[in-house]
């Protein structure tokens, strides 16, 4: 998928206006922070010290990446299956459609995966003569919906409402239009059920490798994921090489992490752990496996300042618990990944310097840090991205000066008390007898959409000066 | 006496050595949005520890602790901001400050700073574990158990980010507004949900931030209550220029010390 995210700024301004997609937002928020606090409420044990085993797991893995990878792919060949490596995109796509061409397929269907975003697979599919299907629910209403970039990365369909989906199916499907949720994944199921049938290839994501078993692990609501890599002769699975996890024991530490954090269940729908090629004894699964284990940027991040980064299990209740995020959706942050954790991903995999805004669009509150159930500490990864901004000299000379002058200033005492001073007076000037300020020019931003409250009239350290001097 | 292993911090501040050993003594970091803008938040915090049997200290050379610059990636301005407000600030027994966002700067922050600079690590290091934020001090350390002020009506108390996430500032403040004769603390819907301010990011990205200030305003109207209160100015400048930009031209918006205090700012916003 192309970077838009350099247009931060412009597409957050088109999300604020737009009042269908601000409730369907505000819907989106209530549903997931609420579930996932209820989910941590009601756990068991310790959430916190969870949250302190999926950050040991995550960081065991990833300080000794080149050998859990080499494990992995040592298991999975075993147990029938080619491991590819991919360096970036279009290496993906190469290996796709390489595979695609050797086993004669015409038709995939689609289990999620996020890294098909970073690679553009489906139009390269379709550029190669090959049909792609989307079956997760959100991702096949995006598809329909002339190919829309998801929004989040396990609801990809959170910006649209019912009522746009049941346009979409109507439109689509040439059937009489539903408005029920229950009548709707009925028809959808009916339309992907030719799909699961005819194709001939399933592409899945995957949500953890397991090095010692040499497995992929999907963790889905819809079942949809069962169909994809059982149902034709080839499975692909493309996941990013960060999504190891050693032995089937720390997997189900992170399985009790995962759907608590993303959904707020105790365990989602299903879970498939889906190891090597069909066996003699096996009634279905795939005669061929194929694992693409993408770099893609991750490869470069280990032992950096930003490793903590490949911890993410992509759960994503960094943008559920967001207010930057639940104010301007997924589609403002212009890539693949939204929320904190796109923030900082998309700087790091797409270029620093290409998403100058995404790191700043951050109040810094923390609530994605404390919710993270890997522990990344994402305001202090944003934090790091804008010193490397400044770093290379990649801020607005205006913001430049600014910081420039009011840290020169605030580094000379008595300097600063008469600028302070005169700035007070000048804002007293500028609310003229008001408690308000209403356009401050000096932060237009500020007073757009709210006033900029007066000062009190003078400075601090003027009056505690002429108060010791008159008890003195 | 500390004053004598800093001579730096006792030029500057102009600190006596010599000093009734039974008082606390502290030195308070005003913080740069309440020297500009509310004034009448130091003298309340001064009150506040005073009222609580402090010797109180405002280092004059103070100025702000560079958190902006921080947060804006300019590492250096902090690093030199750092350096100054250890210096001023070092020769207390505690230092406090009337915002767990600025308080947190030293706390959490500053150590880290100090990367190829030991001497400086250790200074910050210990600066930080006298650092406290002002209703955490009252509450944590000195534990009171009166306060000064009285407040005829309710209120509702707006958790800043900073101070609940970082220093787990959340009941400290509410104990504290219990003891104030009058009052009535009414919670909102979601009180630890961000306000929108994020330093300069309400600058930048006005339009974001204002859209979040809105639902927190929102939350806060729900109260019924008769003043929003919090511990960090920042997000009080916010939430009240979001307020009346709606049109609320009723519900005041108060820091915490000045309620605790009962220093109140005029109606008309002018100090009292």
């Amino acid at each position: 998928m192309r970077s838009q995210a350099m247009f931060f700024q412009r597409r957050a301004g088109e999300a604020l206006a737009d009042p269908r997609l601000q409730k369907n937002f505000a819907g989106l928020k209530d549903k997931f922070v609420g579930m996932r606090a209820r989910a941590v409420a009601n756990y068991e044990n310790d959430f916190e010290e969870l949250r302190d085993a999926g950050q040991a797991i995550r960081d065991r893995v990833i300080d000794n990446l080149d050998v859990w990878l080499e494990l992995f792919e040592e298991k999975a060949t075993a147990r029938g299956a080619t491991v590819l490596w991919a360096r970036d995109g279009s290496e993906i796509c190469e290996h796709v459609i390489a595979i695609a061409q050797r086993h004669g397929v015409t038709k995939v269907t689609k289990s999620k995966s996020m890294l098909s975003e970073e690679a553009q697979l489906n139009a390269a599919l379709a550029a190669a003569g090959i049909q792609p299907v989307e079956t997760d629910l959100g991702e096949y209403i995006l598809q329909i919906a002339d190919n829309e970039p998801p929004s989040h990365i396990i609801a990809p369909a959170a910006h649209k409402n019912l009522d746009e989906v049941a346009d979409l199916f109507a439109a689509t499907h040439q059937q009489p239009r539903k408005t029920e949720i229950p009548a709707l994944t009925r028809e959808a199921r009916e339309v992907l059920r030719e799909h699961f049938l005819s194709a001939d290839m399933g592409i899945s994501g995957g949500n953890f490798l397991i090095a010692e078993t040499g497995s992929v692990v999907l963790v889905t609501n819809e079942g949809n994921g069962r169909m994809v890599t059982t149902l034709p002769k080839v499975h692909v699975v493309i996941t990013g090489i960060e999504k190891i996890v050693p032995t089937l024991a720390d997997f189900a530490t992170l399985m009790r992490l995962l759907p608590r954090s993303a959904t707020g269940q105790e365990i989602s729908n299903y879970v498939s752990v889906c190891t090597g090629t069909k066996g003699e004894a096996d009634a279905d699964g795939p005669e061929h496996t194929y694992f693409v284990l993408v770099d893609n940027g991750r490869a470069g991040l280990v032992g950096s300042e930003f490793q903590a980064m490949l911890r993410c299990i992509r759960c994503g209740a960094c943008m559920n618990h967001c207010p930057v995020y639940q104010t301007v959706g997924g589609h403002a942050y212009g890539w693949v990944y939204p929320g904190p954790m796109g923030a900082v991903l998309t700087s790091l995999y797409t270029g620093i310097e290409n998403a100058l805004d995404l790191p700043h669009a951050s109040t810094l509150c923390n609530q994605c840090g404390v919710v993270c159930p890997v522990k990344i500490p994402l305001p202090e990864l944003l934090r790091k991205l804008r010193e490397r901004q400044t770093e290379r000299g990649l801020r607005p000379w205006s913001e430049r000066l600014a910081l420039s002058v009011w840290s020169r200033l605030a580094q000379r005492p008595a300097l600063y008390a008469l600028a302070t001073k005169l700035g007070v007076r000048y804002l007293n000037w500028l609310a003229s007898g008001r408690d308000r300020i209403a356009v401050l020019g000096v932060a237009p931003g500020w007073t757009a959409g709210r006033d900029f409250p007066a000062p009190q009239g003078r400075t601090f350290k003027e009056l505690y000066s002429s108060r010791q001097e008159q008890k003195a | 006496m500390r004053s004598f292993r800093h001579p730096v911090c006792f030029l500057h501040c102009g600190i006596l050595p010599f000093h009734n050993a039974k008082l606390m003594r502290v030195a308070l970091f005003v913080t740069c949005l309440v020297d500009l803008m509310r004034p009448s938040v130091g003298f309340a915090a001064i009150r506040l520890l005073e009222a609580a049997g402090c010797e109180v200290v405002v280092p004059e050379t103070q100025t702000c602790c560079g958190q902006p610059a921080f947060n804006s990636g300019d590492r250096r301005a902090a690093l030199a901001l750092a350096k100054k407000t250890i210096a001023e600030c070092e020769g207390f027994d505690y230092v406090v400050a009337p915002s767990g966002s600025c308080a947190d700067q030293i706390r959490s922050e500053y150590p880290g700073l100090f990367v190829d600079e030991p001497e400086w690590r250790r200074r910050a290091k210990a600066l930080a574990a006298r650092t406290w934020e002002l209703t955490s001090f009252l509450a944590d350390v000195l534990k009171v158990d009166t306060v000064p002020g009285e407040f005829a009506g309710s209120v509702t108390y707006h958790d800043s980010c900073t101070g609940l996430r970082s220093l787990g500032i959340k009941q400290q403040p509410r104990r504290l507004l219990g003891l104030v004769a009058g009052l009535k603390l009414k919670e909102m819907p979601e009180s630890e949900a961000c306000c929108g301010f994020g330093g300069t990011f309400a600058v930048k990205f006005g339009d974001i931030s204002a859209a979040i200030a809105e639902k927190k305003c929102i939350n806060a109207q729900a109260a019924q209550a008769g003043a929003v209160v919090g511990g960090d100015l920042g997000c009080l400048l916010n939430i009240e220029g979001k307020l009346r930009r709606m049109g609320d031209e009723t519900t005041r918006v108060l820091h915490v010390a000045e309620v605790l205090a009962g220093v109140l700012p005029n109606p008309d916003g002018k100090a009292g």
